[in-house]
């Protein structure tokens, strides 16, 4: 690991002000994606600016919704009982990510920008046009069956590896940030970009700028998550959804569907969403949805199978969120968002 | 005579009385003191071969196993051409570090090593005082320094050692490092002359002070220090394991407030002012931790490698989340982050469920 300054600011603006200055310095909170990357010298920070014990780890209710603090840890907002309860997908999304230990460790802010997990990004004998721009891209060529079906560039193919972040976008989370110009609020979905020509770059974000708080604005309807994965638990999706269903008695009136493990970033689906509004619903009426949702996929060698994969975990998901087919365990935990494995194992409530 | 790339290990000042006072210590590029050995030979008389000369604390017992492994390495890797004085009967010697040539180098009471080229020249050294611990990866990168190029190229000249004398160096400093540190009262004042020299590659040192199974304890370390390494190699708490060293395996977990986490993907420097518990932590006195109990009565681990991990994740779980721990597949979920290469997996589950009954 290379050497480098370390710094505990006690409020944001320092922390803000001295990692805008320096270019080599970096944020860290829980450190579980950061660290592991630095001691692969992925990462070369010069200064680390430790946010963990800035004051934003408390949960408020906030306009009807929820406002998460920037440091609250994982464990703590999958279990909070007002997002377990009325953002069952956060939770689900969450407790189906990583352990224990991790949860236990990981930052609501840092979850969702960690770093893709496409092994030519970690693996310093091979190019990335992400780790080291205008190198080259590994994957395009290699081994690239967890890359991306949607929105890839001839740079890069990464996907991106956070549960949580599918969740967010399809609730239409809102990210609270301070940075060098002031303080500003950025839709979720907006967050994170496609990588173009510059895959080096995940997010929107400035250097310098910090994330304070997610919201969760106001949500009556219904949320749920669901992720295909190659073991059981402890591992990242193949391929995810998360879907927010708000209901007009017996129809739809608005669908937001998020894909997760398909794209660069949490992939929203327009075309399905505009499907799904206004109709009843009905298996039928899912599986055009997610023949629409993707209807514009480009596969690479390796990973074509994510599209009938997707498309039929699409379909459960809307299944499962609607209420036509029983979710596989209690809502908001784990099991409801597990396929396989030990998803079904344990009775559900609902 | 041919030079041969040979290499004399020494360790030093066996038994001497404390001398009346200690040179001022020596620097790389220094040229070295022609001190005598334990054998009655001079230093200038090893001129045309490199030296290695570690300065041992008395405590150092060569009966432990893990010090006769590295002894046999070493003997291995020189066995036809290194002098190893002073073992003639191939065996390490529990020496007292407060000998005359101790003095004369400017380390006396202390763990230190010199690396001296055929020139007799101080070419690397490294101190650790009284209370302080050495990490091997501060050693190695320091050597890094001294490394040979791969193909005898311009930085073979450019004062890189040969190979043979560099991993002779690495094997010596992995030596040092296995070493107890001294005792406070072996400290003198003298040998706080001898300030430790910043490795080549690091940064400054930081003071830090953990809360570690309800005791404080206050480090000098690298910010780049994982929890996981203070605890092995500077507090000696070997109890947490470290597995894959990159949190895919569970092996390292501890409490920290607490709650589980994972050793090795958090640095120690973050965690000051917050409650640490690790395996050792988790009996009272003589008496198991129930989880420990039941490990045993289940028989819940073969080689035993992730078991601490094993016990320090499932008292985190049964002791704050009760609610969230029902059936045996509730448990696998929860304890999925800690992997077992022996698959004692259902005798773990028996062994976690029999704590939860009660």
């Amino acid at each position: 690991m290379h050497p480098f300054q370390y710094q505990r600011p006690t409020s944001p603006a320092p922390a803000v002000a001295t990692v805008a200055k320096n270019p080599g310095a970096t944020f860290i909170a829980g450190g579980t994606s950061h660290l592991d990357l630095m001691k692969e010298g992925v990462y070369r920070p010069t200064l680390l600016v430790d946010v963990s014990g800035l004051p934003l780890k408390q949960i408020v209710d906030f306009e009807g919704g929820v406002r998460i603090g920037a440091g609250v840890s994982n464990t703590a907002a999958a279990y909070y009982p007002a997002i377990q309860q009325r953002y069952p997908a956060v939770s689900e999304a969450l407790l189906a990510g990583a352990s224990v230990q991790i949860r236990n460790m990981a930052s609501m802010a840092g979850n969702p920008l960690q770093r893709t997990r496409c092994p030519y990004f970690r693996d310093l004998t091979q190019v990335c046009n992400k780790r080291t721009p205008g190198s080259g891209c590994a994957a395009l060529g290699g081994y690239n069956h967890v890359h991306a079906l949607f929105g890839a560039s001839a740079a890069c193919v990464a996907t991106h590896p956070s549960d949580l972040a599918v969740a967010l976008a399809a609730l239409d989370a809102r990210v609270q940030t301070t940075g060098p110009r002031g303080p500003r609020t950025i839709a979720f979905p907006e967050l994170h970009r496609l990588p173009g020509d510059t895959p080096h770059l995940d997010t929107v974000l400035e250097h310098g700028e910090l994330i304070t708080a997610i919201d969760l604005p106001a949500f009556d309807g219904r949320s749920h998550y669901l992720k295909v994965r190659e073991r059981a638990s402890y591992a990242f999706a193949l391929v995810s959804c998360a879907v927010a269903l708000e209901m007009d008695g017996p129809r739809i009136r608005r669908a937001r569907v998020a894909l997760g493990g398909v794209a660069h970033k949490p992939w929203r689906v327009g075309p399905a969403e505009a499907l799904l509004a206004g109709q009843p619903p009905s298996e039928k009426l899912f599986r055009a949805a997610a023949a629409a949702a993707f209807a514009a996929a480009k596969p690479l060698a390796h990973n074509a199978y994510k599209i009938p994969m997707g498309r039929n975990l699409m379909v459960r998901a809307l299944l499962e969120t609607s209420g036509l087919q029983p979710l596989q365990g209690p809502a908001g935990t784990a099991f409801a968002a597990s396929v396989g494995g030990m998803a079904g194992r344990l009775a559900t409530p609902r | 005579m041919a030079k041969k790339a040979r290499i004399a290990f020494y360790t030093l000042c066996k038994a001497m009385p404390l001398p009346p006072e200690s040179a001022p210590a020596l620097h790389a590029g220094d040229l070295a003191p022609n001190g005598v050995l334990p054998d009655g030979s001079h230093l200038l008389e090893l001129r045309g071969r490199p030296v290695i000369l570690a300065f041992a604390p008395e405590e150092w017992n060569p009966t432990h196993a893990h010090q006769s492994e590295l002894f046999a390495r070493l003997s291995r890797e020189f066995g036809h051409g290194a002098a190893f004085v002073d073992t003639a009967t191939d065996e390490w010697h529990s020496l007292d570090c407060r000998g005359e040539l101790a003095a004369q180098f400017g380390v006396t009471g202390q763990r230190a090593l010199f690396l001296l080229d055929e020139h007799g020249v101080v070419r690397w050294k490294t101190v650790v005082e009284s209370g302080q611990d050495l990490r091997s990866g501060q050693v190695l990168a320091a050597l890094e320094a001294l490394q040979p190029a791969a193909s005898g190229g311009a930085r073979a000249g450019a004062g890189a050692l040969s190979r043979r004398t560099f991993v002779t160096a690495t094997l010596a400093a992995a030596a040092l490092l296995l070493l107890p540190g001294c005792s406070p009262d072996s400290s003198t004042k003298n040998g706080k002359d001898a300030a430790p020299e910043a490795p080549v590659g690091s940064n400054d040192l930081l003071a830090v002070t953990l809360s570690i199974n309800g005791k404080p304890h206050r480090l000098q370390i690298d910010a780049r220090v994982a929890l996981l390494d203070a605890l092995r190699e500077n507090l000696h708490l070997t109890g947490t394991k470290k597995g894959c060293d990159h949190g895919q395996c569970g092996a390292c977990t501890v409490h920290l407030d607490g709650q589980s986490i994972l050793s090795c993907l958090t640095l120690a420097v973050m965690v000051q002012g917050q409650e640490i518990t690790t395996i050792e932590g988790l009996a009272t006195g003589p008496a198991l931790h129930p989880v420990q109990a039941a490990f045993l009565k289940h028989d819940a681990f073969q080689c035993g490698y992730c078991t601490p991990g094993q016990i320090m994740a499932a008292t985190a779980l049964l002791r704050d989340q009760p609610t969230r721990l029902g059936s045996a597949v509730e448990i696998r979920e929860a304890m999925s982050g800690n992997l077992c290469r022996c698959a004692a997996y259902p005798n773990i589950i028996a062994a976690i469920q029999e704590v939860q009954r009660g």
